[in-house]
């Protein structure tokens, strides 16, 4: 005990500012969760963050509530689609262009793409969906101009509002702005596995193909196996932002998910007991989820991350 | 195709099919992987051309359509309204503040803290890394968030934008397994010489670690830079919004005028001005775009390698 307060004693600094931290963390993130506990609870905004522990227990009422909601199904569906989506399209994507990328021989192009790849990243969902709608307006968007010069179409479609359009303009979007992002880490994957394995390939007689079959793919396994188990993680977290900024009250019936109904009922309308155990409900199935496909992972190919 | 084939010898690594000659399949690849990047780079590019040779052109005249590559009746009276609009210019003080302001502290209160959690025998060492942890992948969701920001009366003023995005437990992460590779011995030999703690960590740690501060601080600029959901939801002072948040505003109302059947063309025509909400907006656009496009390029080999320490360590 006595050595311990020494030692403490002697980290004095050290500890000063990571318990500063820690105490950070304490208030803007571990408070929230607590916070959680409403989700049972009714609560009003007057009551404060003392409310959190002081209002009235209700039990599941909330999440009943949700349960009975019109658009329940509705917004499950959506939030499913959306997450199923971005994982069968972003998870291989970058993958599949990093190895593109490591077939390229010109080192400067290389790196011209890679770098002009890496932007979309960098530019908001705001300018992003700014550039989807100038692009895909009825009235002089690039597209529908186009579509209707080569006359594919008589009209001009609108992208915009039509429930029909709205997955594919989030998955291609969605495609547009990570690919490139998503690929670093393949990269260096890529740029870490032993060149003499290649050399034997050759010797071999490995095709290009097959050396990128059997050599590269293999190599990068553990890197795909840890980014597979995160994505699968999130896979019911659709994007909120771009659900935010595509959606609106045409294309609602396909755009609203889970986090924009929650913030719907919360921000918007002050419902603030009933919108968290949205979000409680929304996490724990991603939690649940991550457990989840980190077991099957694992049993699939003995690596897991937790 | 193929055009660096022979220059590139002295490239880091070993080609790897350098030693054979190239055959059909290498061709077919070789065209196939460099059609694939051409059009990449087009898609990824054109839509900011697209919107520069707009902001570039006269409203009136961009409303006819047909302009793909270059301006048809060039102009700067775009940019004029844009920089001397009083809200747009309140808007990108908001922004380049909250931006300077955030980075810098921001990335000195994740540096200290992972400056402590670095010490190689920090006692209750694994107690902190699992509340940092656990922080990364929980969170109690943006109701309790706002309820707690209420609470603290940061709701409606500038320290919104500032405090609650002070330290993130993924940078804290990145940076510490940072610190922990920097040579322990200099510690040693600077404390013998008598400096204090701090000095030694802001003169002689600090200075050995600027690549990962540079990646952290390209990150936390560019989330500030971007961000318009605090503006949007936790502040309703129109003096205060962010850049981005306006043209939010802007992208919204142009769209929902556009969906009631016409209204844009209708407001095209009467209007005697030769600007329209269009190229307004574009211009908006590449002003915030331009300095993201102009900073993270230099800052690239700084953030690839925070990205594969946070990959593997995080």
């Amino acid at each position: 005990m006595n050595t311990a307060l020494k030692i403490f004693k002697k980290q004095a600094f050290y500890q000063i500012l990571v318990l500063f931290g820690v105490l950070y963390l304490f208030i803007f993130n571990y408070i929230p969760m607590f916070g959680l506990i409403i989700a049972f609870k009714d609560y009003s905004p007057t009551q404060g963050v003392i409310g959190f522990f002081t209002s009235d227990w209700v039990g599941l009422k909330w999440i009943k509530e949700f349960y009975n909601e019109i658009y329940f199904w509705r917004i499950i569906r959506n939030t499913v689609i959306v997450s199923v989506l971005n994982l069968v399209f972003m998870f291989p994507i970058p993958i599949f262009f990093a190895i593109l990328l490591n077939e390229l021989k010109s080192a400067k192009f290389k790196k011209i793409v890679q770098t002009v790849s890496y932007l979309p990243h960098f530019i908001s969902w705001v300018v992003v969906s700014g550039l989807i709608f100038v692009f895909l307006n009825v009235q002089n968007g690039l597209v529908n101009d186009f579509l209707v010069w080569s006359g594919i179409t008589k009209d001009p479609v609108s992208f915009i509002s039509d429930p029909k359009y709205y997955w594919w303009m989030v998955i291609l979007s969605n495609i547009w702005k990570s690919m490139g992002w998503g690929a670093i880490i393949f990269l260096a994957a890529i740029a870490g596995i032993d060149q003499t394995l290649y050399e034997a390939a050759v010797m071999d007689g490995a095709s290009r193909i097959q050396r990128i079959i059997y050599v590269t793919l293999p190599s990068i396994k553990s890197t795909i196996v840890i980014i597979l188990i995160l994505s699968l993680g999130s896979l019911f977290n659709g994007n909120f932002e771009q659900a935010l900024l595509l959606g609106n009250s045409v294309n609602n019936s396909v755009s609203e998910i889970l986090d924009t109904f929650t913030l719907k009922m919360g921000l918007a309308q002050g419902r603030f007991s009933y919108a968290t155990a949205i979000g409680l409900f929304q996490s724990i199935i991603s939690v649940a989820l991550i457990y989840s496909s980190n077991y099957v992972v694992k049993r699939l190919t003995g690596m897991g991350l937790l | 195709m193929g055009s660096g084939f022979n220059k590139q010898t002295s490239a880091s690594r070993p080609r790897k099919s350098g030693w054979l000659r190239r055959n059909k399949e290498d061709y077919f690849i070789d065209t196939f992987v460099y059609l694939f990047c051409t059009i990449v780079l087009i898609i990824t590019l054109y839509p900011f051309y697209y919107c520069l040779v707009i902001s570039f052109n006269e409203g009136k005249d961009a409303a006819l359509g047909g302009i793909l590559l270059w301006p048809r009746k060039f102009t700067l009276e775009n940019y004029k309204i844009v920089f001397e609009n009083k809200q747009l210019m309140q808007a990108f003080g908001i922004t380049i503040a909250r931006t300077v302001i955030g980075t810098v502290l921001s990335v000195a209160a994740c540096a200290l803290f992972a400056y402590g959690l670095a010490l190689k025998d920090l006692l209750f060492k694994k107690v902190y890394i699992s509340i940092l942890v656990f922080a990364m992948f929980f969170s109690g969701g943006i109701i309790p968030y706002f309820l707690l920001l209420q609470y603290l009366h940061l709701m409606n003023t500038f320290w919104v934008y500032i405090i609650p995005n002070l330290i993130g437990a993924f940078t804290v992460i990145l940076m510490m397994s940072f610190f922990r590779e920097l040579p322990q011995e200099l510690k040693e030999a600077a404390k013998i010489d008598g400096a204090s703690e701090f000095r030694i960590f802001y003169q002689i740690m600090m200075p050995l670690s600027k690549p990962v501060l540079a990646a952290v601080a390209l990150f936390v600029g560019v989330g500030h830079w971007n961000s318009w959901f605090d503006s949007a939801y936790f502040v309703f002072d129109r003096d205060l919004r962010t850049a981005s948040h306006l043209l939010m505003e802007l992208i919204n109302k142009a769209n929902m005028t556009s969906m009631a059947a016409g209204m844009d063309q209708r407001e095209v025509l009467e209007s005697e001005k030769n600007f329209t909400s269009e190229t307004i907006r574009m211009a908006t656009m590449i002003v915030i775009v331009t300095p993201i496009v102009c900073v993270y390029p230099f800052l690239q080999k700084y953030f690839v390698k925070g990205m594969m320490i946070g990959s593997i360590k995080g």
